[in-house]
């Protein structure tokens, strides 16, 4: 426990640097995020030795207290390696806000990252609501810093409006839960009296906090808004790391609080994670501005992880066995996986914005040539994202549909198969469009050729960016290529030993004699012999370049495809979910053909947010409007309630005393 | 002590009467005396000493010779002293306050049967009542301020014969926070009549937000 104390301190040291004076602000910058960046490394260290199974004495402080499991462990490793990698790039990134509350930034930097590791430290309900809400803030504050802008001042506010609301719903289960227990510490609250209708209280409210907070559809709306909002390296920890965190807290509902689960409990956490990863793609698809399209992509990937772990729920409720683990291995891979790569999408994401100044995709077009380190870190990225064989992201995709086979096989019901079905065709649609989506933000930003001049003066990013990019690249390549540490590593976590083999990973169904085999370092050498034997054949080709054939003419930057053309098949296919709203309107006509000027505008209304929100929030004000009444502002009016209560509960007194 | 709860109801009625500044305040004083004897008769009843005499005198100072005088000092600035209501509102107010005498009565009975000072905890019930009732159906600063230390008499009143005498560190405290309420009120009074030429509350609904 000292080692995490340690750590504590030294995010200590960064929260400190908050009051630097004016003057300071550079080493305020630099003593911050080193701080963060040691504090982060410490916090990884220690949660690497307890999973190598090196115990933690948990720490007592009267009724609260601090300590660690193998659930926790995950996230804390999660947390610190992410925590490394941000931290090196804000050293350089953050530098671009120097004298605008670059010192706020830096220290609110540091309470975030320490509230994070404090909430996976928390040993009763207390604390973790204590922390919960100081993660809350912190972000809020990190989301809201560059708070001239409308549009950001406006994200924050729906952020902390959705995000007291989730907290709400916590803190009710933790309520609930406590109110059956001895007391409020985790030991005691995971020997719980609930019965009946109140564990499905204590489940409904502990869904809906945790889902608001890990984004899924519909309570995801927050997210796409608040991301592009803040500072590209808070956005890549709060997508990294604070979305994971609602699958923490609601893993310890699951698995220490509510032990036996209803078969409706997995349904819904399947389904809603299902609809979540095909939705958030979907949208992601639609955006042009680069930090959305990777919120959205954000929501798709806590979608795949939800449903992977009600995928593993389902199991355990239908099969019994071990077989339930497989899900919650996929679950906790991808969260591991998803929270390198993502990190990874939105420092390229801050790298571009760095280099160009914007953030639209419209804009770009061949930044490879001007950038050429981000556009190999960025494809490494988009390829992981699109779950792509050799690298990490097809890891717990490849895990989940195995769960997902070992469902239907194990369980021959037939609303299990269809159940299943459902499931592999969203998830289907999610692996195409997820695709479809990384090819359109790579291609789009990086190759053809330049859309505006924006792109000629970009410049590459500074050592600091380039290194953090280069090593989260490196560790999605490298679990991407070799697996079974990260899988063992989480098994152990889990108190299991389900025999992964020691090169790829491979699954056997019981008795079935069926045997599933997944082996990167295999599959690269086959890639890499059918490449050499492609290169062999096509060598002796003649080749000859020349300026593509345009009917003539040369061709010029604006016949590339546009982000929004590129993405208009899927949308036409998607309509009905989507319901674009397209307004064509002629500036200037002088002949049929001949001489048009057209102006198109083309906007795609979040569904959720247009028949759910929206009409919610009108009813709202109306009932507010009419309440109102009561605040007629006059003085009198207002003693005259006070006198009514006085005088209603002397009659009531007198009378049924 | 029947004789003084006797003419307190009178004087409580009275004061539901009155539209005019100058009259309403000096009936407000008589009442604050009558308060001061009830406090002096039940103070010297048990025993006297300083603790018996010391809320008594204290009542007349504050209340009695203090308040009025700040009130009345006040009143000498404002030109249109005069409260502008129709009679209905005046018997409004008295047909009020006739209901809350006979609601004390109800919820003494109802609440604590057979308590020894009977009349004295309903006309203190009833005090506080037409206190409030003054507060909502004046507009005018002044005259709530009236209802005010009406409200607050009738808590002096009751907490006295319920306790039969707080401490005195207790005592002292109320007598200040009475003090410091009215020194605050006039000055608000004469800010609102700075602000607005007038002294009616019915201005105020205008900072609604």
């Amino acid at each position: 426990m000292e080692c995490f104390l340690l750590a504590a301190a030294c995010f200590g040291v960064g929260i400190i640097t908050l009051f630097f004076p004016h003057g300071l602000q550079r080493a305020a910058h630099w003593l911050a995020n080193l701080a963060a960046l040691a504090g982060s490394g410490m916090v990884a260290a220690k949660a690497w030795q307890v999973l190598a199974g090196n115990g933690v004495e948990p720490l007592y402080w009267g009724s609260y207290s601090l300590g660690v499991d193998g659930w926790s462990a995950i996230f804390l490793l999660l947390t610190g390696i992410a925590g490394v990698i941000t931290s090196l790039y804000a050293l350089g990134y953050a530098q671009s806000y120097e004298g605008s509350r670059l010192r706020l930034l830096g220290g609110m930097w540091n309470l975030f990252v320490l509230s994070m590791v404090l909430v996976l430290l928390a040993g009763d309900a207390f604390s973790f609501l204590l922390f919960w809400e100081i993660m809350a803030v912190a972000s809020f504050m990190l989301v809201n810093h560059e708070s001239e802008k409308r549009s950001t001042w406006t994200a924050a506010y729906q952020y902390l409006v959705m995000t007291s609301v989730g907290t709400a719903a916590i803190m009710i289960a933790f309520l609930l839960t406590g109110a059956a227990s001895a007391n409020f510490s985790f030991e005691a609250m995971a020997h719980n009296k609930l019965v009946g209708w109140w564990q499905h209280g204590v489940f409904a409210a502990a869904f809906i906090g945790f889902a608001l907070k890990a984004g899924l559809v519909p309570l995801h709306v927050w997210l796409p808004n608040a991301h592009p909002a803040a500072p590209s390296h808070v956005s890549a920890l709060m997508s990294g790391v604070m979305l994971k965190i609602a699958l923490y807290g609601f893993g310890r509902f699951m698995f220490s609080f509510l032990p036996t689960w209803n078969y409706w409990w997995c349904v819904i956490v399947l389904l809603v994670g299902a609809v979540s990863a095909f939705l958030g793609v979907l949208y992601a698809q639609m955006e042009n501005d680069i930090k959305r399209i990777l919120a959205y992509s954000s929501v798709e990937n806590m979608g795949v992880i939800f449903a992977a772990f009600g995928c593993g729920m389902l199991l355990k409720v239908l099969a019994g066995g071990n077989w339930f683990l497989l899900g919650f291995v996929a679950a906790l891979v991808h969260a591991f996986n998803h929270s390198i790569m993502k990190v990874l999408m939105f420092m390229s994401a801050g790298s571009i914005m760095h280099g160009t100044g914007s953030k639209n995709l419209e804009l770009f077009g061949g930044l490879a040539k001007k950038m050429p380190y981000t556009a190999l870190f960025t494809l490494v990225g988009s390829l992981a994202l699109a779950a792509i064989p050799l690298t990490n992201g097809f890891t717990g995709e490849w895990l989940l549909l195995q769960s997902f086979i070992t469902l239907a096989s194990v369980n021959a019901a037939q609303s299990t198969r269809l159940l299943v079905a459902v499931c592999f065709i969203l998830l289907g649609f999610t692996g195409a469009l997820a695709l479809g989506c990384f090819v359109r933000f790579y291609g789009i930003a990086f190759l053809g050729r330049a859309r505006s001049e924006l792109t000629e003066h970009a410049h590459e990013s500074d050592g600091f960016m380039l290194t953090a990019m280069g090593i989260s690249s490196i560790l999605v390549v490298a679990c991407g290529l070799y697996p079974v540490p990260v899988v063992q590593t989480i098994c152990n976590a889990l108190a299991i030993n389900q025999g992964f083999a020691a090169q790829g990973l491979a699954l056997e169904w019981a008795g079935t004699g069926t045997l599933a085999v997944f082996n990167p370092v295999l599959l690269l050498i086959l890639v890499a012999g059918i490449g050499l034997v492609i290169y062999l054949c096509t060598a002796n080709i003649c080749v000859e370049e020349d300026v593509t054939w345009n009917c003539g003419t040369y061709p010029t930057e604006r016949q590339q495809y546009s982000a929004t053309g590129f993405s208009k098949p899927v949308r036409r296919a998607f309509d009905y979910l989507l319901k674009p709203k397209r307004q064509v309107s002629y500036m200037r006509k002088d002949h049929a053909y001949f001489g048009r000027q057209l102006s198109y505008k083309l906007e795609i209304p979040d569904m959720v947010t247009e028949k759910l929100y929206a009409p919610f929030q009108k009813r709202f004000v109306g009932v507010s409007a009419f309440l109102r009444r009561m605040q007629q502002g006059s003085v009198r009016l207002y003693v005259s309630y006070v006198m009514a209560a006085m005088v209603l509960v002397l009659v009531w007194g007198a009378l049924y005393k | 002590m029947e004789y003084l709860v006797v003419s307190l109801m009178f004087i409580v009625f009275l004061q539901t009467r009155f539209m005019e500044l100058r009259r309403a305040t000096l009936c407000l004083a008589v009442q604050s005396a009558l308060i001061a004897a009830a406090c002096l008769v039940i103070g010297l009843s048990h025993g006297g000493g300083l603790h018996g005499w010391m809320p008594g005198l204290l009542t007349i100072a504050v209340k009695v010779l203090f308040i009025p005088a700040a009130i009345l000092r006040t009143v000498k600035g404002l030109r249109d002293e005069r409260e502008i209501v129709s009679d209905i509102n005046v018997n409004y107010s008295t047909a009020v306050a006739a209901c809350s005498l006979a609601l004390g009565y109800m919820v003494i009975d109802g609440l604590l049967p057979q308590a020894e000072g009977r009349d004295i905890l309903a006309t203190s019930m009833f005090m506080i009542m037409t206190g409030l009732t003054l507060i909502v159906m004046r507009s005018r600063a002044i005259m709530q301020m009236i209802g005010l230390i009406t409200m607050e008499n009738g808590i002096y009143l009751l907490g006295l014969i319920m306790t039969e005498g707080l401490p005195l560190i207790i005592e002292l405290g109320i007598f200040l926070d009475v003090l410091i309420a009215v020194v605050i009120l006039v000055i608000l009074t004469s800010r609102l009549r700075l602000s607005f030429r007038t002294t009616d509350t019915n201005v105020l609904d205008k900072l609604k937000g």
